[in-house]
């Protein structure tokens, strides 16, 4: 392994998929800026709030959770709990075997991508649609989202067409419009024909035992307005204490997603339909899901718990806009990934420690975070933690540090290396058999080196005020 | 129900938050945080609230007459109506149209209308409020290429701070904020994805 | 700075990021302590002298303890605490005592400021490491806010981009640096686009991701020739020496200086030093 995997995928992207990727996720970040910098006068504030509530929720799950169930109870709503993914996809499994169900249509959920529910059930014999437009190309291509909220960033119209012609869904058009009607026409069919509707949420609130869903297509609206059975998979950290909490993230997450005042679909939902209500699911069924979250709240990095999946980090990342999500090799990429997939990995966490390096730790991501996850000090932690778990994927192209560590705590040491460094200019790079020494001239030119020369200049030079000659300054 | 699972994660949770010596308080915040830079508190509901729809390609429409002359000028002659709204509302419909007060989920693409009520609305934001309860069928709602929300002044919120602490008692509320789109192809804009490609807000007082 | 200090005192999870910077106590007296950086150390010698001729004119007493190496940073960013937390305690014995310790550098003062806490969250002597954090400067802070300094006298004729180093995101520097470059006569700082994002530059990150690295150092390079200024300037070495490598190595015209190299030279020409 030469250098580190992430940049390696870097290097082997197609330009036209770096592009779409680039341009993808800069489009994002513009937008956000400017939604929250015209409409509020202190977007930082929000940000910082929204920070605060999240973080006493993460920190009082005991209290919450309980909460958050015999609220749902008192709704109406069937309270499931899973450990793992496997109890997750299990539930889901007997809900429809229950219900003696076939079919299902899903909106866009990052735990069942934590689940890959969709493929367990496809196995189970269950036919299970992503009815998210981009989810939907995803699958008929055996393909991964590459991001949170934009899972095709890294596609375009071409291959979208391609793949249409592929799976009988018209001849060649690459036209967006066109595109969009075919698989308006062929999704509708399959939420009318699906027994269950399967959704995510974006936040509980504690306090009414509401869902948020939040969409654009209008997706999770109809497979909750066809179907007779709705199932939500909802992690376990997703609660707001209040209803009103809700009013602050929802002006916080579309603006930080999309650029959007409000996503087009914001739907809260306490329950199994009206009864006066000839549409949507009669029974309604909400799995809570750990898989992972409760080693990451015991963690030192709790605080990724907070995220609310906007994927501005992702938009705002240099790393990721030249990487693309799928060199983060885990449901999620971006900064976010990079600390949350590692932690959610469990015991193959040194196989995805390398994830947590590929940041230069510029804090943009801190920075445009709707509830100010402070993601670089978590990737740094992570980095501390591969290196004590001797990760190989983490410790590839890193240089040693020990011994740079004994000569940087040995001033006399220290001298010796400033003299002697000269070495660098009089022999050809190529020759030094240094890896980090070859991965910077590869690519950059090195300064010359003037070791000591400052120190000789600051101790031969007319003192300015030489009541400052203490024995220190002229050693 | 797993209530091995359910006792195994509690006790993981309570497990991983003993060793706190203190928990992050629970932050209180003044309603201002949230009120937008554009905010005016005297302005009329129902001229912020059409402006605010039309930058989210949605249509305020004022009286039956006018939504009749506009489906007409698009072609739009077949729909679905509450029932409860079209006694009001039949009049000022000329023979050439269909409409029918059930809707058959079997031809969901013969509609190209829909017509129900809106429950509320949110001017900042130009979103129209669907409840189950003022919604005679999710599907009308949803399926057909238009969707007209019939509104009253006196439902309309100033901002998302009020609409989202007064939301209805009711197991299902869909803030609606124009048509539906998508972004997911080359980041262009679609309007019509699975839902309405036009979406209108009707005042009829 | 003093809310995480006393945060993590109680062994609470430091969550504050923002990269906040110093208590609000001013510095006493003028007397500081020059932390040279271990780049200016091998490489950039120009670049600490500047800060010293700087700091200086301006009155202050400079103390260079001999004994000074590094910030501890590259194994801190590469993920070896052990090794780092060994320099850092180096640090913290050479530059004793209670002197402000200025930094001619956004991302060697936020290790002492922020990154050291991290890495000393459990340990024993945590408390001198914060001591340490509390009294480093970036230079353009502490000229600014410090020093109470708001503008800069002399004369520099050149259209310059600034290269906001991303160390000094959440911290004065930044604004504080633009405002006394753009307060010197002749000089003109032009905007140039993405100026928000990173360098690519990111310590051990730049070996370990030479490609990533180098893709997002030309990109900042083709942002900065698209306003063709006369000088890239900064305030930290670690980007310049990335930049001016990558542009050197492409054959880009890009000329690239210190902001203190810049302070310094205004004063000469306009014969103040």
């Amino acid at each position: 392994m030469k250098f580190q995997q992430i940049d390696q995928f870097a290097a082997g992207l197609r330009k036209e998929t770096r592009a779409s990727v680039y341009d993808g996720s800069k489009k994002g970040y513009d937008a956000r800026t400017k939604t929250l910098f015209d409409h509020f006068e202190d977007p930082d504030r929000l940000r910082r709030v929204a920070g605060e509530i999240k973080q006493h929720v993460v920190e009082n799950l005991d209290t919450y959770l309980p909460q958050v169930e015999a609220k749902l109870r008192a709704n109406g709503v069937i309270v499931h709990w899973a450990a793992t993914a496997e109890a997750a996809n299990q539930a889901v499994l007997s809900i429809m075997r229950a219900r003696n169900a076939k079919k299902m249509v899903k909106a866009k959920t990052m735990v069942s991508e934590e689940t890959e529910l969709a493929h367990f059930l496809e196995k189970e014999g269950i036919e299970c649609v992503e009815t998210d437009l981009g989810e939907f190309i995803i699958q008929i291509d055996g393909d991964h989202p590459s991001h949170i909220v934009k899972p095709i960033i890294h596609k375009n119209r071409r291959e979208i067409a391609t793949s249409f012609e592929k799976h009988g869904l018209g001849a060649y058009n690459d036209d967006p419009q066109t595109i969009t009607r075919r698989a308006r026409a062929h999704l509708r069919n399959k939420y009318l024909e699906a027994d269950v509707g399967l959704t995510g949420a974006n936040f509980i609130s504690a306090e009414s035992g509401r869902l948020v869903l939040v969409t654009n297509e209008g997706n999770s609206r109809f497979c909750l307005a066809a179907t007779k059975c709705h199932i939500a998979m909802v992690g376990i950290e997703k609660i707001l204490p209040r209803d009103r909490d809700l009013a602050l993230l929802l002006n916080l997450l579309a603006r930080s997603g999309t650029g959007q005042q409000l996503t087009v679909y914001t739907e809260f939902i306490s329950g199994p339909k009206s009864p006066a209500q000839p549409d949507g699911p009669e029974e309604m069924h909400v799995i809570l899901v750990d898989n992972g979250r409760t080693d990451v709240l015991a963690s030192d990095c709790r605080d990724i718990l907070r995220c609310i999946r906007c994927g501005a980090c992702l938009n705002v990342c240099p790393v990721y806009r030249q990487a693309s999500g799928h060199a983060y090799r885990s449901v999620y990429p971006g900064p976010v990934g990079a600390v949350l997939s590692p932690l959610l990995a469990g015991k193959k966490f040194p196989e995805l420690a390398d994830l947590p390096k590929a940041s230069t730790l510029c804090g943009a991501c801190n920075e445009v975070c709707p509830v100010n996850i402070p993601i670089p000090d978590l990737l740094l932690r992570l980095r501390n933690k591969g290196k004590l778990e001797k990760s190989e994927a983490a410790a590839a192209a890193t240089p040693p540090m020990g011994g740079w560590a004994v000569m940087a705590s040995q001033p006399a040491a220290w001298k010796f290396a400033l003299i002697g460094g000269k070495i660098i200019d009089h022999l050809p790079h190529k020759f030094i058999p240094v890896p980090a020494l070859q991965a910077w001239t590869g690519k950059r030119t090195l300064p010359d080196w003037k070791g000591g020369e400052f120190r000789k200049w600051m101790k031969n030079r007319p003192r300015p005020n030489p009541a400052l000659d203490t024995p220190e300054n002229t050693r | 129900m797993n209530t091995t699972d359910r006792e195994a994660i509690l006790s993981r949770v309570r497990g991983a938050l003993a060793p706190l010596p203190r928990r992050a308080p629970l932050p209180d915040w003044e309603t201002e945080l949230i009120h937008m830079r554009t905010r005016r508190g005297d302005v009329d509901a129902w001229a912020l609230f059409q402006e605010r729809l039309r930058l989210v390609n949605g249509l305020p429409l004022e009286g039956a007459a006018s939504l009749v002359t506009w489906l007409e000028q698009n072609g739009w002659t077949r729909g679905y109506c509450d029932p409860e709204l079209w006694p009001r509302l039949q009049a000022a419909f000329p023979a050439t149209f269909t409409v029918e007060t059930t809707f058959d989920r079997g031809r969901v693409d013969d509609y190209q209308f829909g017509i129900t009520r809106a429950a509320g609305a949110v001017a900042e934001t130009g979103t129209l409020i669907l409840t189950d309860g003022a919604t005679s069928s999710r599907l009308a709602a949803l399926a057909p290429w238009v969707h007209i929300a019939v509104l009253q002044r006196a439902q309309i919120h100033v901002d998302l701070q009020s609409a989202v602490t007064s939301l209805a008692d009711d197991s299902n509320i869909v803030f609606c904020t124009g048509p539906s789109k998508t972004a997911d192809v080359e980041g262009i804009l679609i309007e019509g994805v699975h839902g309405p490609g036009q979406q209108v807000a009707l005042l009829l007082e | 700075m003093f809310g995480i200090a006393l945060w993590s005192l109680t062994g609470r999870v430091v969550r504050i990021s923002v990269m906040l910077n110093h208590d609000p106590l001013r510095p006493s007296g003028k007397r500081v302590q020059l932390m040279a950086t271990c780049l200016c150390d091998a490489f950039y010698d120009d670049v600490a002298r500047a800060t010293v001729e700087v700091l200086e004119y301006l009155g202050c007493t400079v103390e260079f303890p001999e004994g000074q190496t590094c910030c501890g940073q590259p194994a801190f960013n590469g993920g070896d605490w052990v090794a780092s937390r060994k320099v850092v305690r180096h640090t913290v014995k050479t530059f004793a005592g209670d002197a402000p310790v200025v930094v001619p550098s956004g991302s060697c003062a936020a290790m002492m400021f922020h990154g050291a806490l991290l890495e000393f969250e459990k340990e024993n002597d945590l408390p001198e490491v914060e001591a340490l954090g509390r009294r480093t400067w970036e230079l353009g802070d502490y000229i600014f806010n410090g020093l109470g300094v708001k503008t800069w006298p002399g004369r520099y004729d050149a259209k310059i981009a600034f290269h906001r180093s991303c160390h000094s995101r959440g911290t004065n520097s930044g604004p504080a640096i633009v405002a006394l470059l753009g307060s010197i006569e002749g000089l003109t700082v032009i905007p140039f686009g993405e100026g928000e994002q990173c360098c690519g530059f990111g310590g051990t990150f730049s070996v370990a991701f030479p490609h990533v690295s180098a893709s997002m150092g030309d990109l900042k390079l083709d942002h900065i020739q698209a306003v063709n200024p006369d000088l890239l300037v900064s305030l930290d070495m670690s980007c310049m020496m990335h930049l001016a490598g990558l542009a050197e190595k492409e054959g880009r015209p890009i000329k690239t200086r210190h902001f203190a190299q810049v302070l310094r030279d205004s004063l000469k020409n306009a014969g103040l030093l």
